[in-house]
């Protein structure tokens, strides 16, 4: 009496021998050799997948360290500078991957309307939505609430609900 | 744009391939460098000899199939044949940042089967792309699992921007390299601008705006979910992007598009239509067969209950006839002793004679009633015999008063039930005779009647929308008309309604007296339907079927309700609509504004959300830290590429944008790479071929002394605190 799990696996071992392999099957490469890899390396632990937010204000963190011990170094070390030295200044150029983020814009902002794209001289006061003219205002008082914050987060706006 | 209303379909996936590995023979025991353009979309490889290299998606899934139990791993476009793995799809970059090294492993495991190669380690050295000052975290652990996992002999990072501008600005065979340009890199979730004097990147002076096709492809997905909420189909993300990259453009001057496209005309002129699959609904037609037939069913049906009915009926006068009889037959069958006579009603449950002779009364009357209804079916009204009415009190004893109270009460309703029926004939009358008239008028002289119709229709259309602006208006807490109500209540709940003067004469409050008093509750009640509004429609129904019927010059588009539902013209280009029942049409999204709009978001990102400034600020900025030589020396070879470099109008609208901010004699070149998505693998391939390239790169023992952050400093690398 073969016991209950064993009968149902049964059948799919038989046929596993049988058919030919799926399309997804060939395109697997889990189990094609790898001579290439060096079987004696471990993982890193530190490897696992940290969050992208982890990971910047790590490396925040370090460049900060790393700053401070330039400038400490700088200010004791001899006047005397480097025929090596660029004429930029190396405190403030080293670039790290938050330093070259662009910075906000400073142009002043055109109002585009909310639901037709088209220029939006007008704003609805109840829902803070930008409107080109009236016929689209008729549309926009016909909106739903949720509908109207969904508009406003395409805008980047995301009222906070009380 | 020579494709104008054209409607064009979403396509379908094609199934992946299988495609065999290369052969290693050329490479083995060869140390030819092997070259990885690791981007966030799509990976490309190959050896720095071949002429172009091998591509395909970077993502990487594991996914247990279901049917036969099997692990599978599967790479790129092969994720597509399994439907289940897409949802386990992992790609090793987050954005710009390496974040997640199992799919890099599986990535480059999946590179290095591919190229064939079949030897214990990697002996390639090995040139691959990072992103702008990317961390040093992703920089290390790409080191460790190249160093450790291949023990691969050196490897060398380099920018893959720099490398397309290398690329498509060779010196000679064996010059350095020594351009100036400015490189505008479009990438997947970035755009970077980094300027380049002497043939060195100045990575200091190099700017990243978070904006790239990922974030182009979500905003353009959520305008579409916007603007079609309730689309049959999900749209996904790839099919977006299939939308970004063929129907969407830059416009060289946004403003002055929009103001073209202000014409409803110009809307539906410039708009995409992209129809999505769909299916038809099987309607089962019924034949002319069918349909008697199952109507003859129904009729049977009715029969059968009608005849159920009807037995039942007789039953139950068989019934009562049965209990007449009995109760006949017991009256009669009565002894003369009293006694046992009230003993007898007793038992069959009757107080006293009165009530059994009731309940025999009462069944005699049903019985005559129901056999007059079988006989002739007709419900004749009969006098009720009045006898008693004349008769003065005096006259009669207790029964016979009570008698005559019952038969005042039926004449009263009798009375009343006919005086009821008079009534409605004469409306029905008075309705004709009114219609009669009006065909009269009608007839005689149609455009006066029609003008006295139009007018009745004008009126209660302004009624209606007047009582609408009055419920609008009371609504919102600041208008007069709220605060008139607000007014009125508190006079009705104040303890003193007496006017002052008024009490001085001794006068009480007198609210209610008068029936126009109680109208102000009317006022008040702001929440009740108005039974007038209804009346309101009712009658302008009738008028308006009426003109209709009779008059020529009156159509639908005259009538109230199409006049409350007209949509604006500007609307209905913008979203055209389709009839309920209209299943292509409804699955069909017009795009319009949207595809200018989306890259537009390039160069001011705040339109989206994203609080920074754009590709044309940027570039400004950059400028601004340099001398004006190097200024003009920027400018006169801008360099754009990556791969969403391709979208049409880039490059008038990035023209259009510098030219005025610099000064009117340098010369602005703008140039794109020639093949965007391609040039860095081959700007790195070729770069692999010079002898410069075995001096940038960390070889296995510099890896051991130094760690896995250290690398060169060179023209075309990061540039970091780890030197």
């Amino acid at each position: 009496m073969a016991p209950k799990g064993g009968s149902k696996k049964k059948p799919s071992l038989a046929d596993d021998t049988a058919h030919s392999p799926t399309l997804p099957e060939q395109l697997s490469y889990l189990h094609t050799p790898r001579p290439f890899k060096n079987p004696a390396y471990t993982k890193n632990l530190n490897r696992r997948t940290k969050n992208l937010k982890t990971v910047l204000a790590q490396e925040r963190d370090r460049e900060r360290l790393e700053r401070d011990r330039r400038r400490h170094q700088r200010h004791h070390l001899p006047m005397d500078v480097d025929a090596e030295t660029t004429k930029i200044d190396p405190d403030h150029d080293i670039p790290t991957y938050s330093s070259i983020e662009a910075p906000p814009s400073l142009l002043p902002q055109r109002h585009y309307c909310d639901i037709t794209g088209l220029e939006a001289p007008y704003t609805d006061p109840a829902t803070a939505l930008r409107f080109h003219d009236k016929s689209v205002y008729e549309l926009i008082k016909a909106l739903s609430s949720s509908a109207a914050k969904d508009y406003l987060s395409a805008r980047g706006v995301n009222p906070i609900v009380k | 744009m020579t494709d104008n209303h054209r409607t064009t379909y979403i396509p379908a996936n094609l199934l992946p391939v299988v495609v065999p590995p290369d052969s290693y023979d050329d490479f083995r025991s060869k140390s030819t460098p092997l070259i990885i353009d690791n981007g966030s979309t799509n990976i490309r490889f190959g050896f720095s000899t071949a002429s172009s290299p091998h591509s395909n998606l970077n993502v990487v899934a594991k996914y247990k199939e279901r049917k036969y139990n099997k692990p599978l791993l599967l790479f790129g476009d092969a994720i597509d044949a399994e439907s289940g793995a897409k949802g386990q799809a992992r790609t090793p970059w987050e954005g710009d940042v390496l974040l997640n090294f199992d799919a890099l492993e599986n990535a480059l495991d999946y590179v290095f089967i591919r190229l064939g190669i079949d030897t214990s380690s990697v002996e390639h050295p090995i040139l691959m792309t990072e992103r702008l000052s990317s961390s040093l975290h992703s920089r290390a652990l790409t080191s460790e699992l190249m160093f450790e996992q291949y023990s691969v002999p050196s490897v060398t990072y380099c920018v893959d921007s720099l490398m397309s501008f290398y690329q498509n600005n060779k010196p000679g065979s064996s010059e350095r390299f020594t351009s100036d340009g400015l490189v505008v890199s479009f990438n997947t979730a970035s755009t970077s601008v980094v300027p380049v004097v002497e043939g060195r990147g100045i990575m200091s002076h190099a700017k990243r705006i978070p904006w790239g096709t990922q974030q182009s492809t979500d905003y353009l997905l959520k305008l579409i979910q916007l603007k079609y909420p309730s689309f049959p189909t999900r749209v996904t993300s790839t099919q977006t992007n299939w939308m970004l990259r063929n129907l969407c453009e830059f416009a060289t001057d946004y403003p002055a598009l929009l103001r073209s496209m202000k014409n409803p005309l110009h809307l539906r002129e410039s708009e995409y239509i992209v129809q999505f699959p769909f299916a038809i609904p099987i309607v089962e037609e019924k034949t002319e067969e069918e349909l008697t037939r199952i109507a003859e069913k129904r009729k049977e049906q009715g029969k059968k209950l009608q005849e159920i009915a009807a037995k039942n009926r007789m039953e139950k006068l068989v019934q009562k006839e049965n209990d007449l009889q009995y109760l006949n037959n017991l009256k009669e069958g009565r002894s003369d002793n009293k006694r046992e006579w009230i003993n007898t009603l007793q038992s069959e449950g009757f107080e006293d004679e009165g009530a059994l002779d009731d309940i025999i009364k009462k069944l005699e009357l049903d019985l005559k009633r129901a056999r007059k209804k079988e006989a002739d079916g007709d419900d004749s009204v009969e006098e009720p015999s009045f006898s008693l009415i004349e008769v003065p009190d005096v006259e009669l004893d207790e029964e016979g008063l009570k008698e005559k109270k019952k038969q005042k009460l039926m004449k009263a309703g009798f009375e009343a039930r006919a005086r009821a029926r008079r009534e409605k004939e004469k409306e029905r009358e008075e309705k004709e005779a009114d219609e009669k008239r009006d065909e009269e008028e009608r007839e005689r002289d149609i455009g006066k009647w029609s003008g006295k119709l139009r007018q009745e229709q004008e009126a209660i259309m302004n009624r209606i929308k007047d009582r609408n602006r009055r419920k609008a208006a009371l609504s919102d807490r600041k208008s007069a008309a709220a605060q008139a109500r607000m007014k009125s209540i508190a006079t009705l709940a104040a303890d003193d309604r007496v006017p002052k003067k008024k009490r001085k004469t001794g006068a009480e409050d007198m609210f209610g007296a008068d029936d126009e008093d109680w109208a102000i509750y009317r006022k008040i009640n702001t929440a009740a339907a108005s039974s007038d509004e209804e009346d309101d429609i009712n009658q302008l129904q009738t008028i308006e079927l009426k003109l209709l019927a009779h008059d020529p010059t009156f159509t639908t588009e005259h009538t109230h309700a199409s006049i409350a539902s007209q949509r604006s013209a500007l609307i209905s280009a913008f979203r055209p609509r389709y009839e309920e029942g209209d299943i292509e049409g409804n699955t069909r999204i017009h795009l319009n504004t949207e595809r200018w709009r989306v890259c537009e978001a390039y160069f001011s990102p705040g339109m989206a959300g994203v609080d920074s400034a754009g590709v044309g600020e940027v570039i400004q900025n950059v400028l601004a830290r340099f001398s004006n030589s190097d200024k003009a020396r920027l400018v006169k070879n801008v360099f754009v590429t990556g791969s969403p470099s391709k979208l049409p109008g880039l490059i008038p609208k990035l023209h259009a944008t510098l030219r005025p901010i610099l000064p009117p004699e340098m010369p602005l070149e703008i140039i794109r790479a020639v093949d965007p998505e391609i040039d860095a693998w081959k700007g790195m391939a070729a770069f692999a071929n010079t002898e410069e390239f075995e001096r940038v790169g960390v070889t296995k023992a510099e890896y051991e002394e130094w760690g896995g952050e250290t690398i060169r400093r060179w023209w075309g690398g990061n540039w970091n605190s780890s030197m």
